[in-house]
């Protein structure tokens, strides 16, 4: 009863914007709950795809209350949404209904193949509500410690899903994970930890709500400078490791690539936005604290790295997904180094990247795993002619592969041309020219490996993977499960946005961009006062 | 008074750092955690130590939490998920030899201890910090050196643990705990990673045959 009353006091305090970031939360947990209860497959589908829809609904009406309001709160100041949070949350309700819907003939084959079972097939749809969920939870909330708490909870239900899979190199890829990524987020805790000790030393009356972020640039001027570099250094280590920053990226590729394709796409589109969300939210407080120079730098080195990393690995890469996992350490670099910049140009830039990203990487994930069904293999080698096989998916994944190098028109390269030359502007020549160097080496191996496996000649390689298979007879059975109607709709969606953002850039995603530079602003131009301002 | 809440901040801090050490020179896996557990049981107790003098009722809540998961529930699963490995337990080839890692563990420690007095130079810690922080910090060092320097998975649990035990302590003395909805989450957090990787340990012995992590290296770009 007692702790009943102030959860009511704070549920009757929302504003109905308020009320729907609890609802939206209670969403994908209800859709949880339901695929336990449900005792076949196509309840369990069915499920998961009104949740992942419902969240997608309810995630533009908040994006819509965002444009209106500029912050929405819930509880109190526990949960808040401005524009920053919004633009990480709208890709997470996409791609989580993107990959629902994929998820229906990727899993349906799998389970025609015996790679999985009917309880595993459950379990999955289980964990992927539970996973949305755990994302959801990250740009929603306000209190850094539940900000935490979420980042490690989608480490562990991603984990689940990486496991789904019993075969050697899928324990080995979620071992790897978890451990790696559970260090990572304990060097994060103590940066946390750090944040909340300076911010609770300088206001003696209330510390309830010092872990709180609104509190926390509130005070960013007056917090002890020494404790917020130390604690910018551990959150950027043990967030980078998380949002797959070279040199802790180790994990990424092997986790990725062994995944679940649903799954893959979720974490490569927008799980890395996430953990990249919360350094970012933590660069702000450092460059009112401390200026732009010490926290910016950290990020530009840390962004050449893991892009020149990345580039390497790609270019030498065999394994398909593999691939685009290295691919996605690339963007997350580029993203690191845009913000590292600073400046309106470049945070608008990253601010496009991270939302082009999150699209152009969950379409070559389903390409690739559509493809790799069909030809029973991830090796880029034995993949041929998936224009002859497969025209349709052909040609979308080369779109994605377009999009993904940065080529004209498509939507990252406008992305990338905007922060390369807001780098120009703001004369960071070297990096610039490193930077410059290294997309064009990336752009090079994604051709090379791309046209080969588009164009040449089908027939040698199809034969190979049967042959590899097993018997004719499954080699026809294989044929006739090859139907994949239902998983070119998601990527026809993913394409079609691929293809518009290079042309346009529509109101609202402009509108929420400059906010978000405003925020990015607002510690290093204004005072604290306006700060107070604004968040009470 | 004072000299009295003094002697007990040294004996408990000293009583965590040997539980600590008990992990690195030991062998077994039965010995660490009964390492862990003699560690957590401490722990409980500084915490409750801490609440006291604080006077927070949300510290004792964090001690019986404490209490109850790690030194309780935490080796009751990590017992029942080991229970068919008997054989692979024991680690008789360390990648560091057990001479030269209390030698290095000695040498974190000293580290821990400059690293605490150069960061907070300019800020006031009262007592509790001033014992604790160098302790946590060890804690968190060793942990991740016992995770390196072993061959065998659990060893890889047993030093995220106790890095996870430096982080407690770590937060307890410096702010005095988290708010009580945060430590709650953070406790089920680790929970539900410890019940996970139990379940990957028991796949990773049947897969592979072995709990060696030197030989879990297949998957890389050649």
């Amino acid at each position: 009863m007692v702790a009943e009353v102030p959860v009511l006091a704070g549920i009757a305090a929302s504003s109905p914007a308020g009320l729907l970031i609890i609802t939206i939360l209670l969403t994908p947990a209800a859709g949880g709950i339901l695929v336990f209860l449900s005792r076949n497959k196509r309840a369990a589908e069915l499920v998961t795809l009104v949740s992942a829809t419902l969240v997608l609904i309810q995630a533009m009406a908040l994006v819509a209350a965002v444009l209106a309001e500029k912050q929405i709160s819930a509880f109190g100041q526990l949960f808040y949404l401005d524009s920053f949070g919004a633009l990480v949350l709208l890709p997470i309700a996409g791609i989580g209904f993107v990959s629902a819907l994929y998820s229906i003939n990727y899993m349906g084959k799998q389970y025609d193949r015996n790679m999985v079972d009917a309880k595993q097939l459950q379990r999955y749809y289980q964990a992927i509500n539970i996973f949305l969920l755990t994302m959801l939870l990250v740009p929603l909330s306000n209190n850094l410690g539940i900000m935490w708490v979420a980042i490690e909870a989608t480490t562990l239900v991603s984990v689940l899903l990486i496991m789904l899979y019993t075969k050697e190199s899928a324990i080995e890829a979620s071992w790897k994970y978890l451990i790696i990524a559970t260090v990572g987020l304990s060097f994060a805790l103590f940066g946390v930890v750090f944040f909340y000790y300076a911010n609770s030393t300088v206001q003696a009356t209330n510390t309830q709500s010092a872990m709180n972020w609104t509190d926390l640039v509130a005070h960013a001027k007056i917090l002890d400078p020494n404790i917020v570099k130390v604690a910018f250094v551990f959150v950027l280590i043990g967030l980078g490791t998380k949002a797959g920053l070279a040199p802790m990226h180790s994990w990424l590729p092997d986790a990725h690539s062994e995944a679940p394709t649903p799954v893959s796409a979720l974490l490569s589109g927008v799980l890395l936005n996430c953990a990249t969300y919360g350094i970012l939210r933590y660069h702000i407080v450092a460059i009112g604290s401390l200026g732009q120079s010490f926290s910016s730098m950290l990020l530009v080195v840390l962004g050449i790295v893991s892009v020149g990393i990345a580039a390497a690995s790609i270019y030498f890469q065999k394994d398909m997904k593999r691939m685009l996992a290295y691919s996605s350490v690339e963007h997350m670099g580029i993203i690191s180094i845009a913000m590292g910049f600073g400046g309106f140009l470049a945070i608008y830039g990253a601010l496009l990247h991270i939302i082009n990203h999150s699209i152009a990487k969950p379409l070559m994930f389903f390409a690739s795993g559509t493809a790799s069904q069909r030809y029973g293999t991830k090796a880029m080698a034995n993949i041929r002619g998936i224009i002859q096989t497969m025209p349709v998916l052909g040609v979308l994944l080369l779109i994605g592969a377009f999009a993904i190098a940065g080529m004209p028109p498509f939507n990252i390269f406008v992305s990338e041309f905007l922060i390369l030359s807001s780098g120009f502007a703001s004369g960071q020549y070297l990096a610039i020219s490193i930077v410059i160097g290294l997309l064009i080496l990336v752009f090079a191996g994604f051709m090379r490996h791309i046209v080969r496996m588009v164009f040449g000649s089908p027939v040698e390689s199809l034969k190979m993977s049967y042959s590899e298979g097993g018997s004719l007879m499954e080699a026809s059975r294989l044929e006739k499960n090859q139907s994949y109607k239902l998983a070119i709709i998601p990527m026809l969606i993913l394409a079609a946005f691929v293809v518009i953002l290079g042309f346009y850039i529509p109101q609202q995603l402009h509108t929420l961009a400059v906010n978000v530079s405003e925020i990015f602003g607002q510690t290093s131009s204004s005072g604290i006062g306006q700060n107070h301002g604004g968040v009470t | 008074m004072i000299l009295l809440q003094i002697d007990l901040l040294t004996i408990s801090a000293a009583a965590l750092l040997i539980a600590t050490f008990a992990v690195v020179v030991r062998r077994g896996f039965l010995d660490w955690l009964s390492g862990y557990r003699y560690q957590a049981l401490v722990l409980a107790g500084v915490t409750a130590v801490i609440g006291y003098i604080t006077g927070t009722w949300e510290i004792y809540v964090a001690a019986i939490l404490t209490l109850a998961i790690k030194a309780v529930i935490i080796p009751k699963v990590l017992l029942r998920v080991t229970k068919g490995l008997s054989g692979q337990l024991s680690d008789f080839n360390p990648y560091v030899s057990v001479r030269s890692s209390i030698i290095i563990s000695a040498i974190l420690v000293i580290l821990a201890y400059a690293l605490v007095q150069e960061m907070f130079a300019n800020s006031r810690l009262d007592s509790v910090a001033r014992a604790y922080l160098p302790v946590a910090l060890s804690l968190f060092f060793i942990g991740l050196f016992v995770m390196v320097s072993r061959r065998i998975a659990l060893n890889q649990i047993i030093g995220l643990l106790i890095i996870e035990n430096g982080l407690f302590l770590f937060t307890v003395s410096l702010t005095h705990g988290l708010p009580l909805l945060i430590e709650v989450g953070i406790f089920a957090d680790i929970l539900a990673g410890i019940i996970i990787s139990g379940i990957l340990l028991s796949r990773i012995s049947q897969t592979f045959d072995s709990l060696d992590v030197g030989k879990i290296e297949q998957l890389r770009d050649d």
